[in-house]
């Protein structure tokens, strides 16, 4: 095929792509970055907009709410996705062993990744809850503690428990992951290792986890880049509540708009958060190139 | 299709080459894997590139086939410039070294595919699917799919595909090596009669210098992107263009010596030092050619098939160059038997007869005929 | 090699351990749907349900029942966004998978389309709604399918394109030298070796949208666009004082990427693998 008719039509089979990309996210994104420097709200009437240049970005940077919900979103990204790293690669270790019954296992964890981000949240709200949930009665029964726990109604755990109720659902994919990676690891190797001395730690510590390290990393960072936007689970679980304790970023961003109308003002933080997430994404790429070139 | 006759008539009429390739070079960034290569073909011709791999023969099929594009150059085929054509609309065919089979049809929609395209009508289809897998010996399995094929059927199916479409120019890239060593003799007859029969022009890529000897009317040897030598086999095989094509053509190869090549009269004396305190071979030449008698006297290179060097009363031979040697190895091949024998400083090899009784390390006259020697400068390695 | 008693026990109570935190809330989720409500705010709480109620999936299944006739309609309209936005995408991808992968299309732009989902939707969410409000086409089906299908297609074109790499380029030169077109082509030879891909693309794009719920919340706000997930959320925070219903619901809406995930793991496995680590 002749060199123009042949990139024509490349651009051919890429226009209908390009063309739903750049009316659903592309352009809107910009016109986002446009509002971010006006006063514009969301109104029925027609309104005035005008252009205040940096204003948005001086009081979002100084506001202590919005800095607050952007630490606590970090909070949430590095404990979820730190949490879901260890367990990962933990199940990984363990569903590499050979022992009987390996196969449900292997078979089961895929569970809570396929149940809807909602209904997880759903279910670790009645797990969680303060007069009848399955959290209390256990812990009670079992005589951990005296009495029935208001678990999301305290503004310093609530985070926490929600950033439980995350990792049960995505420890999955990390541990799928782990596991195909340490599946690719010449057996010989090991039992080479094991045959000079090296003890388990030791063979995992120089064998395998430098082996599972590049796909580790690439996978971690796009958890970290799904976990900084966070939004559902909280929405269902505590509205941000408690007094906060657990308004991250997003619905920061979104009760900006939403609940106040301001959309000018709510744009500037939502390209502070798209300058954080344009950060990740570039992590992920270099991620992804160092895991190339080290394969 | 209806363009047949026209095309019978046209070719008749013209010399017009069918394939004209001019000029033509493939880069690929700083790498640059044709250099320049030219070369054209009559209607009826088949044409073998043959060199080692990454000689850029099938590289150059591929811009024939339109697969790839060319840096610069031009290519015409039947007179139309077709450098730039798409390959759906350059009228060829190509068979490939995989098959390239379509998995998901049968075997009788994959000769019918490029019939199909072109909306032939399902009955007409359906005649020339039926005509060619005659041909082919292939009707049985017409409702198979490819992957309950032999690798020598899917190659006939592969052969169906382009034969059905009466195309002006048949590629084909390296189509018998997937197939065991017996089954590649078997369908290297099968497409020499083939290309007999249809009278088609065949242009097919290979490194086996076997297959390009008995299937082409007319080698291009290849070597690095250049082209190293154009001829029928027989010119390819007597008089290669250098020690590369030389040493590339014929199996064994060709035993290649340095000798001293003086001009006694007419004929040219060629003296080869022999080792371990032997006195020297001293051959003569009677007809060295203007090259080498318009020479100074110096070392030359010269080049000897195995066949040159052989038993008495094996074939004709001058009995009169005729000197014992030491057969080093001694190889029995059945039809002929090979001895390694050590001649100016290197190891050469002698055809004798398969039936000639003679073991390593035995010292057996060897005759010499030179009528088909080989002279190549020894810094260049082009031939005198 | 063999274990030791120790290394054996610690394994198996590491794998009882690691099967006990999958699937209790799992397990609980399906008791509380089937328990009465009476077992359900016993204080502590009756784990094993005394009776077996299973009137609420009645319920659901009820078009004339209040709950059933939301959650119905949550269903349908769950089915027909994600089934419509997986259909829609996937049609879009294959061609700009096929540019990516056999046209030198930059994969720079590939990455670029990557990018587009990673960013938080928050980010680009008021102009759309705004717009879509402007064409008065807020709470529709449609306009959730276009939406999910922006949505899906950059995890499809990537995922398509990896498996186009793989097929074998010689039988698409094959086509293209008996005479088809590009678009022939893909139609009759890429399409039909490409099918494996193809149904998993379509699985793992069609439970992505299943879940969503961030645009389903902004741009419906009724029962004839809301979707599962939100119909959810409106249970959980509503009016329901039985949270078995709740349950029942949850369940329901787990059981079909439940049932998929099970049934097609090393596909979605390894599509997930491709989708996320592969460069």
């Amino acid at each position: 095929m002749s060199a123009i008719s042949r990139s024509r039509e490349k651009w051919v089979l890429l226009f209908p792509a390009i063309l739903v990309l750049s009316l659903i996210t592309v352009l809107p994104f910009l016109q986002t970055v446009w509002t971010s420097f006006t006063d514009a709200e969301i109104t029925a009437r027609e309104q005035q907009v005008n252009w205040i240049g940096l204003e948005n970005y001086i009081w979002a940077l100084t506001d202590p709410d919005f800095l607050e919900a952007l630490g606590r979103t970090m909070y949430f990204t590095v404990v979820s996705v730190g949490l879901e790293g260890v367990l990962g690669i933990a199940v990984a270790l363990l569903l590499n062993q050979k022992f009987r019954g390996r196969w449900f296992l292997r078979v089961i964890i895929i569970l809570p990744w396929a149940v809807p981000t909602i209904v997880n949240a759903v279910a670790w709200r009645l797990i969680y809850h303060p007069d009848y949930g399955a959290l209390n009665s256990l812990l009670l029964q079992l005589g951990f503690i005296d009495s029935y726990t208001s678990w999301l109604g305290d503004p310093d755990r609530a985070l926490n428990m929600v950033i439980l109720a995350d990792v049960w659902k995505n420890f999955p994919l990390v541990a799928y992951i782990a596991l195909a990676a340490m599946q690719t690891i010449p057996g010989d190797l090991l039992k080479a290792a094991a045959i000079e001395g090296a003890g388990a730690w030791k063979r995992f510590h120089s064998i395998t986890l430098p082996w599972i390290i590049g796909p580790m990393l690439v996978v971690l960072i796009l958890r970290t880049i799904e976990a900084f936007r966070v939004f559902d689970i909280i929405y269902v679980m505590t509205r941000g509540g408690p007094s906060d304790g657990t308004k991250t970023a997003s619905f920061y961003v979104y009760q900006e708009y939403f609940s106040y109308l301001r959309s000018g003002s709510g744009a500037s933080y939502a390209v502070v958060v798209a300058g954080i997430s344009a950060v990740l994404i570039l992590a992920y790429y270099a991620g992804i190139r160092r895991d190339q070139r080290g394969a | 299709m209806t363009n047949n006759l026209q095309k019978k008539e046209r070719t008749a009429v013209s010399s017009n080459p069918i394939l004209a390739v001019e000029n033509l070079s493939k880069s690929y960034g700083d790498l640059r894997i044709l250099k320049d290569v030219s070369v054209a073909i009559e209607a009826g011709d088949f044409l073998v590139l043959v060199g080692p791999s990454g000689c850029g023969k099938s590289t150059l099929l591929g811009c024939i086939g339109g697969l790839t594009e060319v840096t610069s150059g031009n290519i015409q085929i039947d007179g139309q410039d077709v450098t730039h054509t798409d390959p759906a609309k350059r009228d060829i065919a190509m068979v490939f070294q995989s098959y390239a089979l379509f998995p998901n049809m049968s075997v009788g929609d994959n000769i019918g595919f490029g019939l199909e395209v072109r909306k032939v009508p399902k009955a007409e289809r359906d005649k020339k699917i039926s005509q060619v897998a005659e041909l082919l010996k292939i009707e049985p399995l017409l409702d198979r799919a490819p992957a309950q094929l032999s690798g020598g059927q899917r190659q006939r199916v592969a052969m169906g595909r382009a034969l059905v479409r009466d195309p002006k120019l048949f590629l084909f890239d390296e189509p018998l090596s997937n197939l065991d060593a017996k089954l590649r003799v078997t369908m290297r007859t099968e497409i020499k009669r083939l290309h007999q029969r249809l009278n088609a022009s065949i242009i097919y890529v290979t490194h086996d210098q076997i297959e390009a000897m008995t299937l082409a009317t007319k080698i291009v040897v290849m070597k690095d992107g250049v082209i190293q030598q154009v001829g029928t086999p027989r010119e390819i095989y007597d008089t290669p263009a250098n020690i590369f094509v030389a040493d590339f053509m014929g199996s064994p190869a060709m035993n290649i010596l340095v000798a001293d090549v003086t001009m006694d009269g007419l004929m040219a004396r060629i003296e080869i030092a022999r080792e371990d305190g032997q006195e020297p071979l001293i051959l003569y030449d009677p007809n060295p050619g203007e090259g080498i008698a318009s020479r100074p006297a110096g070392a030359l290179k010269i080049g000897l098939r195995p066949e040159a060097l052989t038993d008495l009363g094996s074939r004709s031979v001058n009995a009169e160059q005729q000197f014992d040697c030491l057969l080093d190895v001694v190889e029995p091949a059945g039809s002929d038997t090979f001895a390694v024998i050590r001649l100016g400083g290197t190891e050469v090899t002698a055809r004798m007869h398969g039936d000639v009784d003679v073991n390593s390390g035995d010292t057996v006259p060897i005759c010499f005929d030179l009528s088909k020697i080989s002279y190549f400068d020894p810094k260049s390695g082009e031939r005198l | 090699m063999h274990r030791s008693l120790f290394a054996s026990f610690a394994l198996y109570s590491a794998a009882l351990l690691l099967t006990l935190f999958t699937l209790a809330p799992l397990v609980w989720l399906v008791l509380m749907s089937i328990s009465s409500p009476n077992d359900l705010t016993s204080v502590p709480l009756n784990w094993w349900p005394t009776e077996v109620d299973l009137s609420r999936y009645g319920h659901l299944v009820d078009l004339n029942n209040g709950a059933g006739h939301r959650f119905l309609a949550a269903l349908r309209n769950s089915l027909l966004t994600a089934g419509g936005a997986t259909l829609i995408a996937l049609i879009v991808a294959v061609p700009a998978a096929y540019a990516f992968s056999r046209r030198g299309a930059s994969l720079a732009l590939l990455f670029v389309f990557l990018a587009t989902i990673m960013m938080p939707p928050i980010t680009y969410v008021l102009p759309l709604y705004e717009i879509f409000g402007g064409l008065g086409a807020l709470n529709k089906t449609t306009t959730l399918i276009i939406v999910y299908s922006a949505m899906l297609l950059p995890f499809a074109t990537w995922l398509m394109k990896s498996n186009i790499d793989v097929l074998p380029v010689e039988i698409e030169q094959a086509a293209f030298m008996e005479g088809a077109s590009t678009a022939f082509t893909l139609r009759r030879v890429v399409l039909p070796l490409a099918l494996p891909a193809i149904a998993a693309t379509c699985m793992l794009s069609f439970l992505v949208a299943w879940d969503e719920f961030f645009y389903a919340l902004i741009f419906t706000s009724d029962l004839s666009a809301k979707t599962l997930p939100v119909a959810i959320a409106d249970f959980s925070a509503g009016r329901v004082t039985d949270y078995g219903v709740i349950a029942s619901v949850g369940v329901l809406a787990t059981l079909p990427p439940a049932i998929l995930a099970i049934c097609f793991q090393r596909f979605i496995v390894s599509g997930l693998a491709a989708g996320s680590v592969k460069g």
